[in-house]
């Protein structure tokens, strides 16, 4: 008998084996497979404004949408071929584990655990972020390192939390946590005087703070107490499609840093006389070949989607819940002060 | 009284009787209001105690909702200039195509109402008087109806058999229609014209064969009439709203009493592999939450499956919830088992009818009378359960509802849409207990 349950236990073991081995076996290229299904899937999450969000018309807008879009547009050539699947955090590792998703682009902060035991790589930053404080204006306050023994509402199971906690402890406030599942209903909580200050990341209160019945009410404190980099992430060890993911990005900021947008694309298509515009347009060259894709990758995802500038004005600029200042954050071109840098196309 | 009359001799004096204490009325408007309301002085100060604080409470909610609220405005910032304490109001409005189809296209939302329209038309016969065969008409529903109704949903190519079925479930529809016309007309039902035709070959049954082949005929022509008819694809990830969540939990309710009465019939089975698998069903999936099954399905499936394959969430999560509402069903039917008396079982024992004819006609119509109330209210619950879905990525109402605060010109607005769809929550879930109690009476009746 005992016997019998050992033979039992292999025979479902091997079975179970041979179900993980079936999912893990990807010898072919997500750039092939996405090619042949003639569609992207990108795994984003619920809402979270600015990012990704459903808007009156019931369609997808955002900076993290665009971004999905850009890609869909160099692979394809068309920005609409792509699905949207918006999953819950826990899912976010496993649906690019599982191949369900083609790419991550969901404001997922790149940090060394999540890059190395999630089976994921992440390629680049498209939005560069940090963890601050908000407060009521009548408290007077103009430091987080005042904010002691003060009650902080924060969302729960975010980097928000633990960076807070970690605040908390280098600098002896005893602050209260107090935390939410729902931004909305953490913002509510704020305005209703529940608690002294929030903490998010800065963007995350910009759009707090304006969608507050009176704005001027609230102030977001000075210190910045975390890195948030947001970032995008295909799956692990699949260089061919990690350069187009990588290098759509790029030539988001290489069309702003060329000064090409959506609406000047084809009269400068049709007039220059500049190399590198010429080899980056795929007028010249074949830095295609490369990638896998079409001569006029480029020119489609400019044409279609807009250059890094456009993107951010469209989702996170002045018109916008967020109405984020581009001038003087991390979130520059290189050339004007800021982190984004386009490695060469050559 | 003397039994000679006596002689009369004298004119009668009349005496009026006393007169009457007035009456006291009792009906009518002000009668219930002194019987009910103001009977006694502790009466009294109770009623106006309870009115006082019903207008404590509920002053500030009108003020809120319907007084101080803005019906028409473009954003958020516009209601708030108008009217700075009110329900804005114009949000939901501004949304409630999302809220109620999701984000299926606009031009094609035609479909969905012709989907629905059409199951409404299926059971309304349901309520008739003179229809009969009932069970026939909604079993029929059950198994026709949904590849109808996802055939108009889904749209694009869904196979050859999916046409066919559909295309049944149509003529199935217009059978039925005729069928009712001629029965108000007093005249023979479409199938029995086939019969004396029929009987000349098969001796037996040769209505429901007369049924069946003019329903037959009905399929060939409806299919050949639309053999060209194409619909545009629409994926199920832009479904959402009200039509998400009546698909989901519409599904798992009419799922969920099948499966309950097969789990709860395994688990009083004698064949021990039946029972043990039943029970550990059962037992397994009660003991966990609703959300833990559902992040199961949507985590946890796709990696058992090689990667090529690309699973409709969807399809998972109406998995999941049949099998999380079979599982609760299964205990109240075996409640409802648990209640009939053996000698029940003795006697269809006795008429020599077998297992699933004692279930079928002796047992469970009994228990399911008896359970009614709970099994309505596993659906009631199991209908606002399913806002559960929301939280894995679904866009149904619940979601939709929250997504308006997070909406460009709305931001910040979360409120409204809540209470906007609690009462439309209520209205499907009164409804529902309406129905059910209507259900009772009419089945209790004559017993």
């Amino acid at each position: 008998m005992k016997k019998m349950n050992r033979i039992l236990l292999i025979a479902v073991m091997a079975v179970c084996g041979l179900f993980f081995s079936l999912a893990q076996v990807n010898a072919e290229s997500t750039l092939d497979i996405a090619k042949k299904r003639g569609f992207l899937n990108c795994i984003i999450g619920n809402s979270f404004v600015g990012f990704y969000t459903v808007d009156e018309s019931g369609k997808w807008s955002g900076m993290d949408i665009d971004i999905c879009r850009s890609v869909a547009a160099a692979v394809f050539g068309d920005k609409d071929k792509v699905k949207f699947k918006s999953v819950q955090w826990a899912q976010s590792f496993t649906s690019i584990k599982s191949g369900a998703g083609d790419m991550l682009s969901k404001g997922m902060t790149w940090t060394l655990s999540r890059d190395t035991s999630q089976g994921l790589d992440f390629l680049d930053t498209y939005f560069y972020d940090g963890q601050g404080f908000m407060v009521q204006k009548d408290l007077g306050i103009k430091s987080a390192l005042e904010l002691k023994g003060a009650t902080v509402c924060v969302l729960t199971g975010t980097s928000s939390e633990l960076n807070l906690t970690d605040f908390n402890r280098t600098n002896k406030l005893n602050i209260k946590p107090v935390v939410f599942d729902d931004a909305s209903v953490r913002n509510a909580a704020f305005f209703n005087k529940n608690c002294d200050a929030i903490t998010n990341d800065r963007s995350g209160l910009a759009a707090a703070r304006s969608s507050a019945a009176k704005p001027s009410d609230y102030v977001v404190l000075p210190e910045t107490i975390s890195k948030e980099a947001l970032s995008f992430a295909v799956r692990q060890n699949d260089s061919a499609w990690a350069n187009v993911v990588k290098w759509t990005f790029a030539a988001l900021l290489e069309a702003e840093e060329l000064g090409i947008t959506s609406q000047n694309i084809d009269n400068v298509r049709k007039n220059t006389k500049n190399p590198v515009i010429k080899r980056f347009l795929g007028l010249e060259g074949n830095l295609h070949k490369g990638l896998g894709l079409n001569a006029d990758w480029a020119y489609q995802v400019i044409k279609q989607v807009g250059n890094y500038a456009q993107v951010y004005e469209r989702n996170l600029g002045p018109n916008t819940p967020l109405a984020l200042d581009r001038k003087g954050s991390l979130n520059e071109l290189w050339t004007r002060g800021g982190l984004l840098y386009s490695k060469s196309f050559r | 009284m003397d039994s000679q009359a006596t002689p009369k001799t004298e004119l009668l004096n009349f005496i009026p009787s006393p007169s009457r204490p007035p009456v006291v009325i009792t009906h009518g408007f002000t009668g219930w209001l002194k019987k009910h309301l103001f009977g006694g002085f502790w009466n009294t100060l109770l009623t106006i105690a309870v009115f006082t604080l019903l207008y404590l409470l509920l002053k500030p909610f009108l003020e809120w909702s319907l007084v101080k609220a803005v019906w028409t405005a473009s954003s958020r910032r516009e209601c708030l200039s108008i009217s700075p304490d009110g329900a804005c109001w114009a949000a939901v409005i501004r949304w409630s195509n999302n809220l109620i189809y999701g984000r299926y296209p606009d031009p094609l939302q035609w479909r969905i109402n012709l989907g629905i329209g059409i199951g409404i038309i299926w059971l309304l016969p349901l309520a008739l008087k003179k229809i009969k065969h009932k069970i026939v008409i909604g079993l029929m529903a059950v198994v026709f109806y949904p590849f109808l109704a996802s055939y108009l949903f889904l749209g694009g190519d869904r196979g050859r058999l999916h046409y066919v079925i559909a295309s049944v479930a149509l003529a199935y529809l217009f059978m039925l229609y005729m069928n009712i016309i001629l029965i108000y007309l007093g005249k023979k039902q479409t199938g029995q014209y086939f019969e004396s035709l029929i009987e000349r070959f098969v001796p037996r049954r040769a209505d429901l064969l007369g049924h069946l082949t003019f329903l037959l005929i009905l399929s060939v022509l409806i299919a050949f009439i639309f053999r060209d008819f194409s619909l545009q694809d629409v994926s199920t990830d832009v479904w959402g709203g009200l039509f998400l969540t009546i698909i989901i939990s519409g599904f798992s309710i009419v799922m969920a009493l099948p499966i309950g009465i097969l789990l709860a019939l395994g688990r009083r089975s004698q064949m021990p592999v039946v029972r043990w698998f039943s029970i550990a069903t059962i037992e397994l999936v009660r003991s966990v939450p609703m959300i833990t099954v559902l992040f199961m399905s949507v985590t946890m499936m796709p990696l058992f499956f090689p990667n090529t394959m690309d699973l409709n969430k969807l399809a998972q999560v109406i998995i999941a919830v049949c099998i999380f509402a079979g599982a609760y069903m299964a205990e109240t039917v075996r409640g409802g088992l648990q209640a009939i008396p053996k000698g029940q079982f003795d006697a269809a024992k006795s008429i020599g009818l077998g297992y699933w004819y004692t279930m079928a006609f002796i047992i469970l119509p009994q228990a399911l009378r008896a359970m009614i109330p709970n099994i309505v209210t596993s659906f009631i619950s199991l209908f606002k359960d399913t806002t559960l879905v929301s939280i894995i990525g679904l866009f149904d109402l619940m979601l939709m509802a929250r997504n308006i605060s997070i909406d460009k010109n709305w931001f910040g607005l979360h409120t409204e849409p809540l209470v906007a769809i609690s009462v439309l929550f209520f209205i499907f879930c009164y409804t529902m207990s309406q129905y059910s109690q209507r259900l009772e009476r009419h089945l209790t009746k004559g017993r």
